[in-house]
């Protein structure tokens, strides 16, 4: 153990350590914290406020009682997975949106690399880095909704539901690494923080609002007609449901319906004969994920293609030069 | 000469008619007329059905010149026939007529119901003074009883049917009646009567009318195999009859539909065939013959049985059944409800299996092939760029 403290960290986690202290002690982060927290608490208000409202007689979720914390709303204010899938793209812009520029713009990028480590150590400990205090931070969050909630209604979590908002923060984290990697990736991609920080934003916004309206509009124009076979009519909603899926909000926003609601088995348009004979009842876990799976694995590859693009961006790029 | 003496001796005939008419029309009334008083009746001879009521209008007729007392009495009439005289409202015994008068007396007869069919005469005597022959003929044998009949009182089944017996009832009795059915059965049983339908427990039957009465009996389960008489009686104030239903139960019919294990619960992935192990109990004492397996499932399923039939299930016997259900390959995760029914004639039994349906891992594993794939680009760039 001593042996361990006194032996010199690795300069790839020295970095890593300049890194968090770096962003932890930056304004916007602070900004963006205290947003999400006034945010989070609201949400947990109206959740706890209008849990006695949300219990119903059959309700294939009732039994999934703690997950409502994370669900339930009155309208008045969003849930609180709705609150992470707007906020968590800012979270993540913010944070990585000036990682390479800057630091070249400030010529620091140079000095580190003129120290002997490997070039790629600096690319990997501002992505981990940024991960570490996204991680902290939205598990703190969630844990932190959990305790209060334990705390005022009083009905601890099962297993299942623990785990459920477990794999949720996860995914959260994995949400908003998506945004990192893609804002570090304009970070190197552009010499000005500000284009890559409104490039990114631009993204996020068309994403967020203009993309739903084109998906209106296409749907609306290819909208078939009254007499059309139910054949036609399903391909058309999935062809909809498809173009909806191409943004990385709708695959956060599925997988965490389906996870935080149990009862959810289907994504999709469903016909009459698959649901002829269901039993209204609640998913396991594991079928929950499995369900989400084609979101989870969109967001993974999607997040993991942003970084090798920005890392073979970054060990191309000539930083010398200020 | 001849027509003439032939023409003449027709006249003589018929004036010799004509007198002897004459002295006939004087003789029969000839006593009333001798004493001056007069008994009349237009009605003498009426024929009457049973239970029926006869009002005679009775003239008394004062031919003299004199008051006359006439004391009134009815002789010959059979003894349970009741009969009142009655007169301005009183039961007369006399009646007083004025010179030249008539008054009248009305005599109600009552005809009982039990009575035999023929021609019954009486009198109406004043005595000393006239009489008045009366005849009442009862068109139809007279009777007061009820018959309760059924074609087929004996009935065999098992203990868990519902014996249905068809009988008559009828009211051989000249007024309606409102019988009261009842049945003497083994405690447990159920009887119950329907007439025109409709569960009752009295019913209203007219005069010489008949009506067809369903009893249906209901055993208790656990019966054991005999012999049961089942007495049935319907019964007014005044008749009753009853009828002997007998009931012979051989065994009962009951069946069971299980699993060897009793639970009710798989898990099937969509578009896989899951083999479910099924046991078919008869639990019941009689034996049980080609019992139908079937089942309904959700759309698209697929449910077949080896084997599909059992020809013959003995009582406390069992047959293991092999149920192979194949879900629809479209079919969403969660919990779907698979009824199997095991069915015979005479019983049936019903399984509900609740299968969970899990989504194929492949696109679980195409999923983890495409992160695995993306990692290891991101491999290959650290292998290519990383370390130099």
């Amino acid at each position: 153990m001593a042996s361990l403290a006194n032996k010199p960290l690795h300069p790839f986690w020295v970095i890593v350590n300049k890194e968090i202290r770096d962003y932890v002690s930056s304004w916007r982060f602070v900004i963006l914290l205290v947003l999400i927290l006034l945010t989070c608490f609201g949400s947990l208000y109206t959740s706890i406020t209008n849990l006695g409202k949300s219990i119903k007689a059959d309700d294939p979720d009732g039994a999934f009682f703690f997950l409502k914390l994370f669900t339930v709303s009155d309208g008045s204010l969003p849930p609180f997975h709705v609150f992470i899938g707007f906020l968590g793209p800012l979270l993540g812009i913010a944070l990585g949106f000036d990682a390479i520029n800057s630091e070249q713009h400030a010529g620091t990028l140079s000095r580190v690399m003129a120290q002997p480590i490997h070039r790629d150590y600096l690319i990997n400990a501002k992505f981990v880095a940024a991960l570490i205090v996204i991680g902290t931070l939205f598990f703190a969050l969630g844990f932190m909704v959990m305790g209060l909630g334990l705390f005022i209604v009083g009905i601890p979590p099962t297993a299942g539901e623990f785990l459920r908002i477990l794999f949720f923060l996860l995914l959260s984290v994995l949400y908003v690494a998506f945004w990192l990697n893609l804002s570090i990736l304009f970070s190197i991609r552009f010499k000005q923080a500000a284009t890559s920080a409104l490039t990114a934003i631009a993204i996020w916004l068309f994403f967020t609002v203009f993309y739903q309206i084109i998906v209106n509009l296409i749907a609306r124009a290819i909208i078939p007609d009254g007499a059309s076979s139910p054949q036609q009519m399903m391909a058309y909603q999935n062809l909809v449901m498809n173009m909806l899926r191409i943004v990385p909000s709708q695959l956060y926003s599925d997988a965490t319906t389906t996870l935080l609601m149990p009862s959810v088995r289907s994504l999709g348009p469903l016909t009459m004969e698959q649901v002829y004979s269901a039993i209204p009842s609640p998913l396991p876990l594991g079928q929950s994920l499995l369900l989400v799976w084609p979101q989870l694995t969109g967001l993974i590859a999607a997040t993991v293609l942003c970084f090798a693009i920005s890392y073979y961006l970054f060990m191309r790029k000539e930083i010398r030069s200020r | 000469m001849l027509a003439f003496l032939s023409l003449a001796r027709a006249k003589k005939l018929k004036s010799c008619l004509v007198y002897l008419f004459f002295l006939g029309f004087m003789g029969s009334p000839s006593l009333g007329l001798a004493q001056g008083v007069t008994l009349y009746t237009p009605y003498t001879k009426i024929s009457v059905p049973p239970g029926q009521s006869i009002d005679y209008s009775i003239d008394i007729i004062n031919n003299g010149s004199a008051v006359r007392n006439a004391s009134l009495t009815v002789v010959g009439l059979p003894k349970d026939w009741p009969y009142e005289l009655k007169s301005g409202g009183w039961s007369v015994g006399q009646v007083s007529v004025l010179p030249k008068e008539r008054k009248n007396v009305s005599l109600q007869v009552q005809v009982p119901y039990k009575v035999n069919k023929g021609s019954y005469t009486f009198q109406v005597v004043s005595p000393g003074m006239g009489q008045l022959p009366l005849t009442v003929v009862v068109s139809e044998q007279g009777t007061f009883n009820t018959e309760f009949n059924s074609t087929q009182p004996n009935m065999e089944g098992a203990a868990n049917s519902t014996f249905t017996f068809n009988a008559t009832l009828r009211n051989s009795t000249a007024e309606d009646q409102v019988y009261a059915l009842q049945a003497q059965a083994p405690p447990g049983w159920n009887v119950s009567f329907k007439a025109d339908y409709k569960q009752v427990s009295s019913v209203n039957i007219e005069s010489y009318k008949t009506k067809d009465i369903t009893i249906e009996i209901k055993p208790t389960d656990d019966t054991k195999a005999g012999k049961y008489k089942v007495p049935v009686i319907a019964t007014t104030n005044g008749t009753s009859a009853d009828l002997a239903l007998e009931v012979v139960v051989t065994g009962s019919y009951a069946m069971e539909l299980t699993t060897p294990s009793g639970l009710l619960s798989g898990e099937i992935t969509a578009g896989d065939t899951k083999n479910i192990d099924l046991t078919v109990k008869n639990t019941g004492s009689a034996e049980i013959k080609n019992v139908q397996l079937q089942s309904s499932a959700p759309s698209k399923w697929e449910v077949t049985f080896e084997p599909q039939k059992i020809d013959n299930l003995i009582p406390g016997g069992y047959v293991n059944v092999k149920a192979s259900i194949k879900a629809d390959r479209k079919a969403i995760p969660g919990d779907y409800v698979v009824n199997i029914d095991a069915k015979a004639a005479e019983t049936s039994s019903k399984v509900s299996f609740r299968m969970a349906v899990e989504t194929s891992l492949l696109w679980g594993w195409l999923g983890i092939l495409i992160v695995i794939l993306a990692l290891g680009a991101v491999y290959y760039l650290f292998k290519k760029y990383g370390r130099r």
